[in-house]
């Protein structure tokens, strides 16, 4: 499957989803593109765009990462499709960005059950709330963590640092 | 919850120093059956991330190289290529070269410390003291060509630190002879000895379905049959010309079951596959510069001026590893850094293969995704609500137990494959 049939898919899939592709020249002696799609897809776009590259071949998700972007938050899903032939896959990036308000997003674990860890690591580092996640249990942080470590406006966050800050004698 | 009064549970863990995520395992446990397995991971959660967005790229290098003791190249690869994509770096065709040297040379340290703890894990301190012997010429090496052991601050953003020497190549290429010289010792005590496979063939299994659905990456995955390698698959440095070739159980003339032994094969034939391109690398390596930033502050310059994002990703010993970075022009701190560590994706495909095991093949289960398992310091059985407490030797015991058990019987499998 080539980048160009990627983008179609997804295309077909969310209508209006424009997927950029940002090539990677690979190599010394003979220099390939490598190819990367970074689209934009909105939240109730998110479940079909997945749906639709899991039809386009083998799927795999990386990771999903996020950031607090200051009026929303903004997650990253990394994907790879079609792994399997020299040269063959290609990287997929959604953007997802939803309001502070309602950080509530569509899980896709029914679809790729292997990106539970990273939804769940988004639950607790960023404070969103997946629909239809299997488990909401803390991966990285204590179960009575107070706050979310990544969110910038995090007051809990805040007087852990300055705690810290304290701690190393750094305040003084 | 125990469903049935038969059945127990067993939590193992969860404080393991040498492991870079210690673990605990709660077991359900009917007899000596495992039925159910609950993962608790973030016991040495260090906040890395966190960190990171207090401090300049350069520091962030040596922090990343800090995540592990055993990939300490394969995390500031990842990082090194995701800010070089984010900034616009590029990369003389030397150090691409040089880049690949030393990750495969990292892959074959990798490999063979898990080959020992797996015979460890087994109850074969033999055959784990004869690996790690080995594994000295590898790591003798590295020192040779960085200075040290682990944490070897070669990669840096636009090259690498340190170029091998020409009065260098001689012991890169006597290292290479060594290995290739045992390794047919080394297939033989692991993948031809009759004990072995009783401990390791149909134990542990992840259904090639399962490692796709699961996203599994690494030797997990390809011991399920799939062919998936970053450097294969989506080529980055100079791998593509290489020609790499994800290795599964087909390369050595086996049907992928999936199971501990498919990982072992996998593991050992892949130490071949790392000296093959140490060599082509040697020989194919252009001579030239080997960092486009040869000065650290015009490079911190460049750097706080950068503006973008970018996704780096190598094929570490244990599977992918992906970092994502996103920097903002006029601020020295990235705007996020994301990392992904192989075990990450690895992490559920545990519940798959411990499901209907033995409470003796705990040990190498856990250990066959290869998490750095010097993992099972302390195991607490809860029975009848009293908690006591079973100590690693007791586990080991164990296993090893079942080893001699099983052995008693067994003649030697014939030479070429082990499939019963």
């Amino acid at each position: 499957m080539t980048a160009d049939q990627v983008k179609k898919t997804l295309a077909s899939a969310v209508p209006g989803l424009e997927a950029e592709l940002r090539s990677r020249p690979v190599g010394v002696r003979t220099r390939v593109e490598v190819p990367e799609l970074w689209a934009t897809v909105s939240r109730e776009g998110l479940v079909p765009a997945v749906a639709a590259l899991k039809a386009a071949g083998p799927l795999h998700i990386s990771v999903i990462s996020g950031r607090d972007a200051g009026e929303g938050i903004e997650l990253l899903y990394h994907f790879a499709v079609g792994y399997g032939t020299p040269g063959g896959e290609v990287t997929v990036t959604l953007r997802v960005t939803v309001s502070k308000s309602d950080p509530v997003l569509p899980s896709i674990c029914h679809l790729l059950p292997g990106a539970e860890t990273s939804e769940r690591e988004k639950i607790e580092f960023l404070g969103l709330s997946f629909t239809g996640i299997p488990s909401t249990a803390h991966v990285f942080l204590p179960d009575d963590f107070p706050g979310h470590p990544w969110r910038k406006d995090d007051p809990e966050t805040a007087k852990l640092v300055n705690r810290l800050v304290e701690w190393e004698g750094k305040n003084g | 919850m125990a469903e049935t009064q038969n059945v127990y549970e067993i939590p193992i863990g969860p404080i393991h120093p040498a492991l870079k995520e210690p673990i605990r395992f709660t077991f359900q446990v009917e007899g000596e059956r495992i039925r159910g397995v609950d993962i608790r991971t973030g016991f040495a959660h260090r906040g890395i991330e966190f960190m990171a967005m207090k401090r300049n790229l350069i520091q962030i290098l040596y922090l990343s190289e800090r995540i592990c003791g055993i990939c300490s190249i394969s995390h500031p690869i990842a990082i090194t290529l995701a800010v070089e994509r984010a900034a616009g770096i590029e990369v003389p065709p030397r150090a691409q070269y040089l880049r690949v040297i030393y990750s495969e040379l990292e892959r074959i340290h990798s490999h063979l410390l898990w080959a020992g703890v797996a015979a460890h894990e087994l109850g074969f301190d033999t055959l784990l003291h004869l690996t790690w012997k080995v594994r000295e010429q590898v790591l003798d090496l590295l020192e040779e060509l960085s200075g040290n052991r682990i944490d070897y601050a070669l990669p840096i953003y636009g090259g690498v630190r340190r170029d091998v020497a020409p009065e260098q190549i001689p012991k890169v290429e006597a290292m290479a002879r060594y290995y290739r010289g045992l390794l047919d010792e080394l297939l033989d005590a692991f993948l031809r000895d009759p004990s072995v496979e009783a401990r390791t063939r149909n134990v542990g299994i992840l259904t090639a379905e399962e490692a796709d659905s699961l996203c599994a990456v690494g030797p997990t995955a390809r011991a399920s049959g799939l062919s998936k390698d970053v450097r294969q698959d989506r080529p980055y440095l100079v791998y593509g010309e290489l020609g790499v070739k994800a290795i599964t159980p087909r390369d050595y003339g086996l049907e992928p079951r999936g199971d501990v032994y498919d990982k072992a094969v996998v593991r050992l034939l892949e130490v071949a596959q790392s000296l093959d391109l140490i060599e082509k690398c040697l020989y194919e390596m252009p001579e030239g510069e080997i960092t486009s930033f040869p000065k650290v502050p015009a490079l911190l310059a460049h750097l706080k001026k950068a503006e973008g994002e970018g996704l780096g990703y190598h094929e570490a010993p244990r599977g992918e590893v992906i970092h994502y970075i996103r920097l903002e022009a006029g601020v020295e701190e990235p705007m996020v850094w994301k990392v992904k560590a192989p075990t990450y994706s690895n992490l559920m495909s545990w519940v798959p293969m411990f499901r209907d095991q033995e409470v003796a093949d705990i040990p190498i289960v856990a250990a066959s995704i290869d998490p750095c398992m010097c993992c099972m310091d302390r195991v607490h059985v809860v029975r009848d609500g009293s908690p006591g407490t079973v100590l690693k030797e007791e586990l080991l015991r164990l296993s090893r137990e079942k080893t001699e058990r099983l052995t008693r019987h067994l003649s030697p499998v014939p030479r070429h494959g082990g499939a019963a």
